[in-house]
């Protein structure tokens, strides 16, 4: 903020900030609840009033309206394209670049189709999920697109927009709970990309084999299917071997976060100091396992496959310390999503689940890739 | 200049509850920005559009109605078929669904070559894309307009189902606040309120999937199943009321310890998986209203409101616990029972606590471990945009109440508005610490504050 003119009306630097930020909105308080200096003209009455609750939080509510404002300008569908109203999309969490991709794609393809998108995310706390839901509701959306927080308890909150008549959509986490209707679940095809991760660990053992250890988070259905898929692949592939077999010697809780990760592998290189494979459910805990093996100076006898292609992931297998990564494509996810949306606007019948495939990235495609340094 | 008393009653308004002046604003400026085209539902919409379709099409006019199959538009529907015919209008049929049986509906009339004047739609389903091009798709039916009742303006904040919205979603939270409310004006503190949150609902559920039968649970079964859950919180909190007076461990401690246990408690008992075999009855706390529309949640809160602002303004054990957060020593020497009033307190806060998990699990039909996760710190926010000072012996029960709805209001608003989450966070984060700057500039006076420094 620059100062042009320094005409000094004998005021002190905090009276001429009044003067010009809140003149008006003081004196309006002012008036109501002051009495007794009517002799006072209203400004100098307000240059000497100490401030009060009301002031204050009166400015407070200017700056607050002045960024619901922006905000609204800002999301208002491109020009030429008919508004058709707007999507409510609520994610588990947006702390997870994963979500953050389903969201901003959603949102660019929706405008192709003239919806705006109002993101909000549960942060894993399935009520306030249910209140966005609820607030979908009571500003008529057209549709609902959720990752629910938990698969089971959003139920509830479905059936109260089935009620209401607005299509719901799941986008990767499906909803479990019995009695929501939802219209069509668009997620990765874990269980296919869990058969690649086999054979991701068969293709990095090759004949010697050996024993391997899982870390799951079998709290969640998508890993579940992962890790289905993945012993599935191994299991078949040792029915036709007499030896080199690959033996899943435990399958241990990873939090699917690093330090998860750390704790497991590190245990499980205590119990097993031959191991020779590790497959984790997602990238951090891939991440941290490899932590746990650089420690115990394993890095180079334990071999990690992961899953999701996260950025950071991406760049571990470039750098050789995650072999390969059946990856996610949540931009798909979204952009099917959206179109999975126009499409049953359109009165076509559409499937109740649509699975996108992943594809196994090694360091080859890493090196290829344009997104990594 | 107006009467004297209006202005003496207004400034007292003002220092004694501020906060409703700021809750005004908000839902001004939230009502401002929300400002947006109403569309009326139901019969009185099917009189509209009825009116205008006879003003633009003359009797005889082939029309077709398409709404969606839930209440208003079912009502929507019928009403408009019946009063079109009764106008003479030759009404080919009604759509109640999705819009694929209107793309059916449609191609079928398209093969007859009946031909098609009007499409009668809701705003809603007036915007399906099915009726884009019309003639493309349905080569009979170029001619055919698609016609939606006229709209009004009205901000999406004021309708009567946002504000029921707002009292609901706030319902929990604020029923925790009256506890929590108490505490604090002991000079306390209770952490442990949103674990409770979750192990009362575990609780709760668990009981009526073991214990009662099930889905199968009559309603004496689950009031019974959660009066155990209330209890079960009760005795965590006196157990931390114990440790706060007897053995003297700091209250931030003490609920910091039962924060843990509680939680812990709660996914031993639900093994982690949320517990969600219960009766579709079960939801009659947390989604019913049976008393004038208005949600029983919302009901129970204001009960719970009237009863702890009666308790701490006209009973002798309201005066004992301001007097106990004002100066315990003094409090003590006067023959206050400090410990008995303070495990009281603890008791009560974490009772209040466990009525709110099963409130919680009510709304959503399950238990969960991971329920109430930050709950306490909403509530302790609740409480001090409320008024109440963390340095006890000061607080109002509805100044609690405003506090939580001012959380509420801005939280509502945001997503009504569509403020993204993470902005969501850093606002009510600001207006979190701006009333603790009120409450301190009210207290030492403003020009202080900025000198009084780290005291």
């Amino acid at each position: 903020m620059g100062t042009p003119d320094r005409v000094n009306l004998g005021l002190t630097s905090r009276q001429r900030w009044r003067l010009t930020l809140g003149a008006p909105i003081f004196q309006v308080f002012q008036t109501v609840s002051n009495r007794g200096r009517d002799r006072m003209s209203g400004i100098q009455r307000f240059l000497s009033m100490r401030p009060r609750r009301g002031t204050v939080a009166a400015l407070a509510m200017l700056v607050l309206l002045a960024g619901c404002r922006a905000d609204q300008g800002g999301k208002t569908p491109g020009d030429g394209t008919p508004s058709r109203g707007t999507i409510g999309l609520s994610v588990m969490t947006l702390t997870n670049p994963f979500f953050k991709v389903i969201a901003d794609t959603l949102t660019d393809e929706a405008r192709k189709y003239g919806y705006e998108v109002v993101v909000t995310s549960g942060e894993f706390d399935v009520a306030r999920q249910r209140n966005q839901v609820k607030d979908f509701i009571v500003r008529k959306v057209s549709a609902i697109v959720l990752c629910p927080t938990d698969s089971k308890a959003i139920g509830t909150a479905i059936q109260e927009a089935n009620q209401a008549g607005i299509p719901v959509f799941t986008a990767d986490l499906a909803c479990l709970a019995p009695g929501a209707k939802v219209v069509s679940h668009i997620a990765t095809d874990n269980y296919a990309g869990g058969k690649e991760a086999g054979r991701a660990m068969i293709e990095v053992l090759g004949e010697a084999g050996g024993k391997i250890v899982v870390l799951h988070y079998e709290q969640a259905e998508s890993c579940l299917l992962r890790v289905k898929g993945f012993t599935e692949i191994i299991h078949e592939y040792n029915r036709e071997r007499q030896a080199g077999k690959i033996d899943i010697v435990a399958v241990l809780p990873g939090g699917g976060a690093k330090d998860g990760g750390y704790k497991a592998a590190e245990d499980a290189i205590q119990a097993h100091p031959d191991l020779v494979g590790i497959f984790a459910i997602n990238d951090p805990s891939a991440l941290g396992a490899r932590a746990a093996l650089e420690k115990a100076g394993k890095a180079d006898q334990v071999r990690i496959i992961g899953f999701d292609g996260q950025p950071e992931g991406k760049q571990a297998i470039k750098d050789g310390l995650i072999y390969a990564d059946p990856v996610q494509f949540p931009d798909r996810i979204g952009r099917q999503t959206m179109q999975t949306i126009a499409r049953h606007f359109e009165g076509e019948e559409v499937p109740a689940e649509i699975l996108i495939p992943t594809a196994l990235y090694r360091k080859a495609d890493a090196d290829k890739d344009p997104t990594l340094q | 200049m107006g009467h004297p008393r209006f202005h003496r009653l207004l400034s007292r308004l003002l220092s004694d509850y501020g906060m409703v002046l700021v809750l005004l604003l908000l839902g001004a400026c939230f009502s401002h920005v929300t400002w947006d085209e109403q569309h009326p539902t139901g019969g009185e919409a099917a009189e509209q559009l009825k009116d205008r379709i006879t003003r633009e099409f003359s009797p005889g006019s082939a029309v077709l109605v398409v709404a969606r199959e839930h209440g208003e538009d079912a009502i929507f529907a019928d009403s408009l078929e019946r009063r079109l015919s009764d106008a003479g209008m030759n009404v080919l049929g009604t759509v109640k669904g999705q819009p694929s049986d209107a793309r059916g509906r449609l191609e079928a009339l398209s093969r007859s070559g009946a031909g098609l004047d009007a499409i009668a739609c809701t705003d809603v389903t007036g915007r399906w894309a099915v009726f884009d091009r019309l003639g493309d798709k349905f080569p009979g039916l170029s001619g055919a307009r698609v016609l939606t009742p006229p709209s009004y303006r009205w901000p999406n904040f004021l309708k009567r189902d946002n504000l029921l919205n707002v009292a609901n979603q706030i319902a929990v939270i604020a029923i925790l606040a009256v506890g929590m409310t108490m505490v604090i004006i002991t000079a306390g503190i209770d952490l442990s309120v949103g674990s409770l949150i979750a192990f009362s609902a575990v609780v709760c559920t668990w009981l009526i999937r073991e214990a009662a039968s099930a889905e199968a649970a009559g309603p004496l079964d689950m009031v019974l199943c959660g009066l155990g859950a209330i209890l079960l919180c009760g005795l965590l909190g006196a157990f931390s009321g114990v440790m706060v007076t007897w053995f003297a461990i700091p209250p931030f401690i003490a609920t910091l310890g039962m924060m843990l246990v509680a939680s812990g408690l709660a996914y031993i008992l639900a093994e982690g998986q949320s517990v969600y075999q219960v009766p579709d009855s079960f939801v009659w706390l947390g989604r019913g209203a049976d008393f004038l529309r208005i949600p029983n949640a919302v009901v129970l809160m204001l009960a719970l409101y009237l009863s702890a602002h009666l308790l701490m303004t006209r009973t002798a054990l309201g005066r004992y616990i301001y007097a106990v957060g004002g100066n315990r020593e003094a409090a003590r020497l006067s023959g206050v029972p400090v410990t008995a009033v303070l495990i009281f307190v603890y008791t009560l806060c974490a009772a209040l606590a466990g009525l709110g998990g099963v409130v919680m699990a009510s709304q959503l039909k399950s238990g969960s471990p991971t329920y109430g996760l930050m709950y306490e710190l909403y509530t302790i926010a609740a409480v001090v945009v409320g008024g109440a000072s963390l340095a006890g012996g000061e607080g109002r029960i509805f100044g609690t109440l405003i506090g939580a709805f001012i959380i509420a209001v801005i939280q509502n608003g945001m997503n009504l508005t569509g403020v993204e989450s993470y902005t969501q966070k850093v606002v009510l984060g600001a207006v979190i610490l701006g009333a603790v700057l009120l409450d301190i500039a009210k207290k030492r006076g403003w020009g202080r504050l900025q000198r009084a420094g780290p005291a």
